[in-house]
């Protein structure tokens, strides 16, 4: 690698991009222009943004004392915040004091046609106090009969209403059921006069109507409903003071709250959701445009020729090109920061530190400084990742056009998982700590939390970087790659022709299926384990407890046979010559299988003190996964039944898929590693679970290799059915075994039957030896089957010189 | 110099059962101070052959040596010593020509000395003082071509490629460009040069391949193949040659 090449080219296309006023303008101008004019536009929004709402109160002559009302609107006292007040006006048919007297004032029509309209709503609502309490009176009673007529008649009821309701002009209706005053006093008089005896007393309460899915109507009842619970406080208080009891009985406990967190903390909430969204966002945009540019964009301009013939490597050319997008990127999420930070600390100083109008935001100080240093330091590998992952798209894509296209899915996807962590009960934990993107993400949130929450988080701080480190170096070396095959870098106009590229596919087999094909079938497993969850759910949900094993079993089999072993299966029969060569159903050699066979022997016990010393590295295993444990070392299902289903029936039909099908189609790419460790990944991701991926991956990179070493299926086989039936029998028969005397070196019994360290030292001498012998067998990696001589279509196996 | 053998070139095509050859089984040498030329109508595979010298391909067999190295093995050798030019070749836009003959300079490690000196004579030479910082997309076809030539020959390579490079020019600026390419034969330079215009060809080159559907149909100086073929004019050469070719294929069915 020659670096003065790679700065040559990086130095070019940053003055390149630097030059372009579009790209200056979206990535550096844009964002510091973008929030304070944001800023700007929000202020008054805010301040002026909450319409009053009208409150129509019917029999306001019947309400007690003290005043609810004062004038057109609710008494001042009643509000927590007496600037509250006017955003509620009240409509009332109390009978005019006074000076309000004036007739035929417009306003005044108006007010008399509000409460024309309220008055129609008397009349249900009143029945609708005489439906609930039959409707109470039913439930009390336990007649089910009643319930559901009742039950409908309140839904009509409320349907009615619905419409009327929403085109009357009143967010709120309140009915006060005439004489409620009186039936107050008599309360109050019958408390005073109760001497010692319990007195009950039923009486119309007043109704609140309002309509919850109307965000206005919703935000005006609940101010309604506070002043009325503030208000009805105060009469509860009058009664008390009048039957000679303290005031404070309704309230004997009212806890003194006191909140620990500091403000920064609070501005820390604040931006800690922020600031991670905003910065995978804009370190992906970041990343974007200048990647399209230098890669698509190149091949446009036509000056991608007189790159690649210049004495500069490829490889020195895309690092060139991935540090100039990184730039980029790691500029334009910084700049977005700062920006975002800066306009929101400066709106906070106009509207005088508490934020007023603001505040409902939050608290938008800034967090402390050494958080702000994390969101630089876990921007290095973010902007690596992103700025890496576009210049393949961008390469790949042979117009800017087509590159745009690619946006928008990387994005909704970095956006999904983003906002995923960023929900308040998704935490840090190991297994996320090392996935793209949530790792960050989250540690970043944590971090920014800036408390002593931050502290726990500091063990994740080298695996998040460690991993996205690695996550970056594979989106290069994916980079690299691209730009290396000469069927992207000379992609030719293609145009799409159903008709022609089926007889393509049926006309033009090969013996093994091509890369393209594979991945299909990879994914089509994929969509249809997705589609049919719901399907094999269904008989599980109507099974009785007794049955849902067994039921459990018949799914887990059908799963295995449809979803898994048919596709490929018919794709193998339709797409290729060879049946006998994608399914590599040629018969190993007797020896092979024999050391094949001894391996689940040696690895099984490996595997499973490694998953269980792997234990709390993963989340919590779902419910269902339990259960078909349970149903594995149930008693009451025939051994054969189990062995079947989590022995006989993966073993053969997910061979056939992985290591047969998928596994020859991605052989195709003359790349046996790669292949290996792509199909042993995809059989990992099949699997869904964390643990189970990261077993399943392991062992399906493994049973790759056995596959292409012994040139056959059948091994493969034997291992897979050997390794699943030694698990089904652990679970099945080692709960009760007993270890005495010399065996307690090899085995113990801890919930379930365990291995001891001197057992699993053996084990891994004896795999290591087995794996030995197979790797002498033959030498595969120089031989790729069938091949032929000239790699044609579709294989993106042309590595160019470097 | 340039030593071709058996070279042979095959593309995937949805349409064609196992693919398209775009070249098959060509061979060929230049000498140091010979402009070879490869003559053929579009689509006959003169770009493909050129993009393989120039390493940008990979040939699907046979191999091919460029100034003793193979474009396989040591691409990067390859390139050091090459100055290729296609109308592929484009140049930056927002560039002006002098950093965009600089860069190319830089690239080919030229210390930074010696390339001013070479930038200043090369565009003496060229004529193109007046467009030195004018940026890549103000400037007119003729002046692209200029550049190009520039960057073409900065590191002054021992051989040169030169695929169709007055395509698309007017016959003034085409005329400079032939003269050019003749100034760097008598330079001694091993010269290829790609095209389908036939009065070029009877011009410039010492030798020529008449190639078509990736074959090379014949081979020799002007005078050889008029007296192999018995044909005095290089347009009715061409011309009977693919029509011999067709034939041939259409017998051999």
């Amino acid at each position: 690698m020659n670096w003065r090449n790679v700065f040559l080219i990086f130095r070019r296309e940053v003055l390149d991009q630097v030059r372009d006023r579009r790209t200056l303008f979206m990535i550096l101008v844009l964002p510091v222009l973008l929030y304070p004019a944001m800023g700007v536009g929000i202020v008054p929004l805010i301040q002026f943004s909450e319409q009053p709402r009208t409150l129509v109160i019917l029999g306001a002559d019947a309400l007690p004392q003290p005043p609810l009302l004062d004038g057109d609107h609710l008494a001042a006292e009643w509000f927590r915040d007496p600037a509250d007040q006017s955003k509620i006006v009240v409509v009332s048919d109390a009978s005019p004091s006074g000076d309000h007297s004036e007739p035929a004032s417009v306003a005044e029509e108006k007010r008399r046609k509000l409460i024309e309209t309220a008055n129609q709503f008397r009349e249900p609502l009143e029945r609708q106090i005489v439906i609930d309490a039959q409707f109470t009176e039913a439930i009390r009673a336990g007649d089910q009969q009643a319930i559901a007529s009742l039950g409908e008649q309140r839904k009509k009821l409320a349907e009615s209403l619905r419409q009327p309701f929403a085109v009357s002009g009143m967010h709120v209706l309140v009915v006060v059921p005439a004489n409620f005053a009186e039936h107050i006093r008599e309360m109050k008089d019958a408390a005073v006069n109760r001497h010692g005896a319990a007195i009950h007393m039923d009486y119309p309460r007043p109704i609140i109507l309002r309509n919850s899915a109307d965000e206005k109507s919703a935000v005006a009842a609940i101010r309604v409903q506070k002043v009325f619970s503030n208000w009805e406080n105060a009469i509860l208080r009058n009664i008390l003071r009048e039957v000679g009891l303290p005031d404070e009985l309704p309230a004997p406990v009212n806890p003194t709250e006191m909140d620990l967190a500091a403000e920064n903390e609070l501005a820390a909430n604040v931006w800690s959701k922020l600031f991670p969204a905003l910065l995978m966002m804009m370190a992906l945009t970041g990343a974007f445009y200048p990647a399209i540019d230098l890669g698509a964009g190149e091949k446009e301009r036509g000056t991608m020729e007189t790159l690649l013939i210049c004495p500069a490597t490829r490889t020195e050319i895309v690092i060139g090109k991935f540090f100039t997008v990184m730039l980029f990127s790691m500029s334009t999420a910084l700049l977005n920061l700062s920006s975002a930070g800066l306009s929101g600390k400066y709106m906070l100083s106009l509207t005088g530190g508490s934020g007023g109008g603001l505040s409902r935001l939050g608290d938008l100080s800034l967090p402390p400084i050494t958080s702000l240093v994390w969101v630089l330091v876990l921007l290095i590998p973010l902007s690596a990742l992103f700025s890496a992952l576009c210049l393949a798209l961008a390469t790949f894509a042979k117009s800017s056009k087509e590159g745009q296209y690619y946006l928008t899915p990387l994005l909704m996807l970095t956006l999904g998982l983003t906002m995923f962590c960023l929900s308040p009960t998704v935490e840090m934990q190991p297994f996320y700590s090392i996935l793209p993107v949530m790792g960050p993400a989250l540690l970043l949130k944590g971090l920014l939390l800036g408390n002593h929450q931050a502290i726990g988080l500091y063990v994740y701080v080298t695996p998040v970087l460690l991993s996205s480190l690695g996550y970056s170096f594979l989106a290069l070396w994916w980079a690299i790659d691209q730009f290396g095959s000469e069927e992207v870098l000379f992609r030719e106009a293609e145009r799409f022709d159903l008709r022609l590229w089926v007889q393509h596919l049926l006309r033009d087999k090969e013996p093994t299926p091509s890369f393209a094909e594979a991945s299909f079938a990879f994914i089509f497993i994929m969509m249809l384990q997705f589609l049919s969850i719901k399907v094999l759910q269904a008989p599980l949900q109507t099974a009785t407890a007794a049955d849902r094993p067994l039921v459990m079993m018949q799914v887990l089999i059908i799963q295995q046979l449809v979803i898994i072993a048919t596709p490929p299966l018919l794709m193998g029969v339709m797409l290729t010559t060879s049946v006998m060569k994608t399914f590599r159903l040629q018969l190993p050699r007797l020896s092979d299988l024999a050391a094949v066979a001894l391996l689940p022997l040696a690895l099984h016990p490996l595997t499973l003190e490694l998953s269980a010393a792997m234990h709390a590295f993963f989340p919590p295993l779902p419910p269902s996964v339990g259960e078909a444990m349970a149903a594995m070392s149930s008693d009451h299902l025939p051994l054969w039944l189990v062995l079947l289903t989590f022995a006989l029936a993966p073993a053969v039909c997910e061979e056939l898929a992985f290591r047969g099908f998928i596994l020859s189609g991605f052989r195709h790419t003359g790349r046996d590693r790669l292949a290996i460790v792509m199909s042993g990944l995809a059989f990992g991701v099949m699997h869904l679970i964390p643990q189970q991926v990261f077993n399943a991956a392991m062992l399906g990179i493994l049973l790759g290799w056995i596959a292409v070493q012994t040139r056959s299926l059948w091994p493969g086989v034997a291992f897979h059915f050997l390794y699943n039936g030694l698990e089904v029998c652990r679970n099945r028969f080692g709960k009760t075994v007993e270890f005495n005397g010399g065996w307690q070196l090899f085995f113990r019994n801890e919930a379930g039957l365990r291995y001891q360290p001197l057992l699993l030292v053996l084990c891994a001498l004896v795999a290591v030896g087995l794996l030995c012998l197979l790797a002498r067998r033959r030498s595969p990696f120089g031989e790729i089957q069938d091949q032929p001589t000239a790699t044609l279509a579709g294989t993106a196996s042309t590595l160019m010189p470097r | 110099m340039i030593l071709v053998e058996q070279l042979s070139k095959r593309f995937a095509d949805l349409r064609r059962d196992g693919g398209f050859m775009a070249l098959d089984g060509v061979s060929f040498d230049v000498q140091p101070g010979e402009i070879f030329g490869l003559l053929g109508p579009n689509g006959a595979g003169k770009t493909t052959c050129l993009r393989i010298l120039s390493t940008v391909f990979r040939p699907s067999s046979g191999t091919a040596l460029v100034a003793g190295y193979d474009v396989v093995t040591q691409p990067t050798e390859v390139r050091a010593r090459i100055g290729f030019m296609s109308n592929n070749t484009g140049i930056y836009d927002r560039m002006t020509a002098y950093e965009m003959v600089q860069y190319f300079g830089r690239l080919y490690g030229i210390p930074e000395d010696l390339l001013e000196a070479r930038i200043d004579h090369l565009f003496d030479q060229l004529q193109m003082r007046d467009i030195r910082d004018t940026l890549g997309s103000k400037m007119s076809t003729g002046m692209k071509q200029k550049v190009s030539i520039a960057r073409t020959i900065v590191h002054d390579p021992p051989v040169l490629i030169f695929d169709e490079p007055t395509s698309g020019l007017d016959v003034l600026v085409a005329r400079k460009v032939v003269d050019e390419i003749r100034g760097l034969r008598d330079q001694g330079k091993c010269i290829i040069y790609s095209t389908h215009i036939m009065r070029e060809v009877e011009k410039l080159c010492h030798r020529i391949a008449i190639i078509y559907k990736g074959r090379i149909l014949a081979l020799g100086s002007m005078a050889e193949l008029q007296d192999r073929y018995g044909q005095p004019d290089m347009e009715a050469l061409f011309f009977e040659l693919i029509d011999r070719h067709e034939a041939e294929v259409m017998s051999a069915k």
